[in-house]
């Protein structure tokens, strides 16, 4: 539970970044080119890729009731999303014939798909599978699927959902009654399930999240490079070869006989057993990297990732009302050092930011984007002063609160405290358990009323206890980064620190309109969206972590990269 | 006579257990609900991935698993289910209570039984020879290595085999591979650094506690008669001294026996990748999963109210003056 904001390390090279990374997504130049390239040479099979990981395991293979990452990367590597992406953003066909389609209006969407896909049956995998996962399983009132408001717009002040429509055997369509630019990439990650079971259960939740075709993968035929094997709670998940899998005609793709995710309890134990050669690969934790380099037989690969740890102001009435000011966030920014934290804390392996758009997104700006943390806006004397104009001249006494155990962000909370105390600000550290640190810290409600406590309700919403900093860690898609408007936008769902910008606001809207069809457009807004944030510091945005992970020397085909999983049905043993 | 009022004791015992372990189930029940966290939490980080408001998803989850329903709702339900033998659907793991503890029980039962039995074995005779040869050589080391049995964290003890007999000299797989038959010699070897991981601490408290009870009983006046009477020291020992001795044992060993199904070994099977009882009751609790923890804490209630039982029958067996009202 105490990390579970920042996941990537472990799960970030094997099919969850694929999987992730299909839900958001864009390039203006490239995405909607699919890569061509001449198919790589069929290669023998063999041998069990066994994957380590200490993170937690799946929940359900039945992955439309599925909410945790885990379960969505165990059954993607049974069933193909209808494009993924490689290392540049450039669409990768899987499932779909071609890229989806989008009319000029920008409302319809139109999706072909392959016309050799099979289930497990022997019958046909067609559109009218896609368009009944959509309307009788995802839309529907009775299966609660977690994402439905993916597929839901705003019209008129009233929530309505997507039309999907067959036209012919491998196409169907998908309408909506309002422009969201950004929407392609929820298009290109569906999933069918298989209307000729799915019907037996339709309408009865308990036997469709207990029917054993779902939670044993057995009717994914040729839709993924493996099938299931075996799924043992808590120790391994393992999958086995396709020898029918769709993309494998040529080449006799996936060349692991079996790919086993085995589950660990601690990062020193995966550890041990890649040093061993019992697993092939796993995350390396940033002060083990240099051992493993120096290892014989192990590769080890740094990773750039979408997750990002930041410096949260209590904007809310219980916080310091300081913070309020746009300059005393300034002035708490130029005295904070990201370059430390990167040193001290992650051993190298991060970057600084300065928005919550990654380097590896292809809409990351650095023009006129202000670098509060790194020289020169790393000052102290100019922060105090700023502190002084906004009528602050005598001591501060802030708390920082963030989850006990997290090693990294106590760290952080520690350099924090240091360095803000060189501006006159004495600050005091509580680490609190994760549970603790979302009930009481995180979640907010309107004093003298009965509303039940969210992340975010309302400008007047406080927090049970009250805090100033707290030291945090968030994810961005970096083909949507405006996803983040749930942080972000004055309702935002998650937007717990009760930031508020109009500015922001209209920016984050405008790139999901009609305006940002245009890829230029959109580009102009997302240049705008990040200097403004830059320089309104609605959090001190500290790094942008680096992943290393580790792989045995004798597999081949990898191409390291935010995405390296992509074309893993390729990757061989020497 | 001694069948008779056994016979009743045991049955009252038995009623009574009935009546604690349904208390047992409550609280539990109340006290998973109640906590501070909610199984959604977990979902965050996927959420927020994703760009999404949690607040809709959260809804829909707990809706689906009926935890939106008042406590009084959820509980009666709980309860008529389990009447009825339906000990409830693992959300966390997505399979049936009841399939989840019978897959994984065998996991901790062999590691936990090995553990004992090595442990008690070994334990025991250092036990007796540490207090025959009170204040030898002998005595110092056992006590010395007991002493630093009982302190040394499980969790440390199995990193380091892990790391000295599997990485550098490559005894051992760094892990419990769960693909290899239950029935065979090779299970038995992947066994052996969790064996021993587990059963170092417990060894060295058996050895302290035989030592200590074999003392007690070495000064008392039956040993001297059965010396004076000349009986040779193995019988004197044997038969007098350690027969005595052993009753407080049989209590410890039989409740570290009672650990099987609720965290006794969590510490060692998370080491070793073993998916045991203590590891899923764990991830249950972390995962709000209040069907599997509710279940494993009622077996377990269970299973230590059973083995009380049994102890005190044993007991009354091995002391004939022990009789019970």
């Amino acid at each position: 539970m105490k990390r579970i904001w920042h996941i990537p390390l472990l799960a970030a090279i094997c099919w969850y970044v694929v999987a992730s990374s299909l839900l958001l997504s864009y390039s203006p130049a490239v995405v909607f080119q699919p890569r061509e390239e001449a198919p790589p040479p069929a290669r023998e099979t063999g041998g069990a890729f066994i994957s380590g990981t200490s993170a937690g395991d799946a929940e359900t293979l039945n992955w439309i009731l599925a909410a945790d990452s885990a379960s969505f990367s165990y059954a993607g590597h049974t069933v193909d999303f209808l494009v993924t992406y490689d290392n540049e953003w450039r669409v990768q066909l899987r499932t779909a014939a071609r890229d989806v389609e989008v009319s000029e209006s920008g409302l319809v969407y139109t999706v072909t798909i392959r016309d050799d896909l099979v289930w497990s049956d022997g019958s046909k995998v067609t559109a009218e599978d896609y368009v009944y996962t959509l309307r009788n399983l995802m839309l529907s009132d009775w299966l609660n699927y977690p994402y439905k408001s993916d597929w839901q717009e705003e019209v008129g002040g009233e929530i309505a959902f997507i039309t999907p429509e067959v036209v012919d055997e491998t196409t169907f369509t998908i309408t909506r009654q309002t422009v969201d630019p950004e929407f392609i990439y929820t298009v290109r990650n569906l999933i069918p399930y298989p209307k000729y079971i799915a019907v037996n259960y339709e309408g009865d939740i308990e036997a469709f999240t207990q029917a054993p075709e779902f939670n044993n993968l057995t009717y994914t035929g040729n839709l993924g490079p493996y099938k299931f094997g075996e799924w043992l709670r808590n120790d391994k998940f393992v999958v086995e070869r396709n020898p029918d899998y769709y993309l494998g005609k040529d080449t006799g793709a996936p060349y692991f006989e079996q790919y086993i995710v085995k589950l660990f309890g601690t990062s020193a134990t995966v550890h041990a057993a890649l040093e061993a050669g019992d697993i092939t690969y796993t995350g390396i934790d940033p002060d083990k990297v240099s051992k493993f380099k120096n290892m014989e037989g192990i590769n080890v690969y740094t990773v750039p990732t979408t997750g990002y740890l930041f410096l949260a102001y209590n904007l809310r009435d219980n916080g310091w009302e300081g913070l309020k000011i746009r300059e005393v966030r300034q002035a708490l920014s130029l005295a904070v050092s990201k370059e430390l934290i990167i040193e001290q804390v992650l051993y190298g392996f991060g970057e600084p930011a300065y928005s919550f758009i990654p380097k590896v997104s292809p809409w990351y700006v650095e023009e006129g984007v202000v670098r509060y943390g790194v020289e020169p806006l790393l000052d102290e004397e100019e922060a105090r002063e700023l502190l002084v104009n906004a009528g602050y001249d005598e001591p501060i006494e802030l708390t920082l609160v963030t989850n006990a155990g997290n090693e990294q962000r106590e760290d952080i909370g520690y350099l924090v405290k240091e360095q803000l105390s060189a501006i006159g600000i004495e600050v005091e550290l509580k680490f609190v358990p994760w549970a603790t640190l979302l009930r009481k810290y995180l979640m907010n409600k309107t004093p003298g009323t009965d509303e039940e406590p969210r992340y975010n309700n309302g400008p007047e919403a406080v927090s049970e206890e009250p805090w100033d900093l707290m030291v945090m860690g968030f994810n961005t898609n970096p083909l949507s980064p405006s996803g983040q408007d749930v942080f972000y936008s004055t309702s935002g769902g998650l937007n717990f620190f009760g930031y508020s910008s109009t500015q922001v606001d209209e920016l984050l809207k405008r790139i999901k309109s009609e305006e940002a069809l245009d890829e230029e457009a959109r580009w102009e807004l997302y240049t705008e969206l990040s200097q403004l944030v830059s320089e309104e510091q609605p959090v001190d945005f500290l790094v942008f972590q680096l992943a290393n992970v580790g792989f045995q020397d004798n597999v081949k085909g990898i191409e390291p990269g935010i995405n390296m999983g992509y074309n893993y049905h390729l990757w061989y043993f020497e | 006579m001694r069948k008779t009022w056994l016979r009743d004791y045991i049955l009252k015992r038995l009623f009574y257990a009935v009546i604690i372990a349904w208390g047992v189930l409550t609280i539990t029940f109340l006290l998973v609900r109640l906590g501070p966290s909610s199984p959604a939490d977990k979902y965050l980080t996927n959420l927020a991935t994703r760009g999404e408001d949690p607040t809709q998803a959260i809804a829909a989850i707990e809706a689906r698993y009926g935890l939106d329903a008042p406590l009084y709702e959820q509980y009666l339900d709980y309860m008529g289910n389990l009447l009825q033998g339906d000990w409830g659907w693992s959300f966390s793991t997505s399979m049936p209570v009841i399939e989840l503890i019978k897959v994984h029980w065998i996991y901790s039962f062999q590691l936990i039984l090995l553990s004992t039995i090595l442990a008690a074995l070994i334990g025991i005779l250092i036990g007796i020879y540490s207090a025959v040869r009170q204040y030898s050589k002998t005595d110092y080391i056992a006590t010395f290595f007991s002493f630093i049995g009982i302190s040394i964290p499980n969790f440390w003890l199995g990193v380091m085999l892990i790391l000295l007999f599997s990485v550098q000299l490559g005894l051992f797989k760094t892990y419990y591979d769960t693909s290899i038959p239950l029935l065979s010699l090779a299970n038995l070897k992947q066994l052996i650094l969790p064996v021993v991981t587990l059963g170092t601490g417990m060894m060295a408290g058996y050895t302290r506690y035989t030592r200590s009870a074999m003392l007690d009983n070495l000064r008392k006046d039956f040993v001297r008669t059965a010396r004076a009477k000349g009986l040779p020291e193995r019988t004197v020992i044997g038969k007098h001294v350690f027969r005595n001795a052993v009753l407080p044992l049989v209590t410890i060993i039989m409740f570290d026996l009672g650990s099987i199904v609720f965290g006794g070994a969590y510490l060692t099977e998370i080491i070793f990748g073993i998916p045991g009882l203590g590891r899923i009751s764990f991830n249950a609790i972390f995962a709000d999963d209040y069907a599997v923890v509710v279940a494993i804490t009622l077996i377990s209630a269970f299973l230590v109210l059973f083995i009380n039982l049994a102890t005190d029958v044993a007991y009354a067996y091995l002391d004939p003056r022990i009789r019970y009202d």
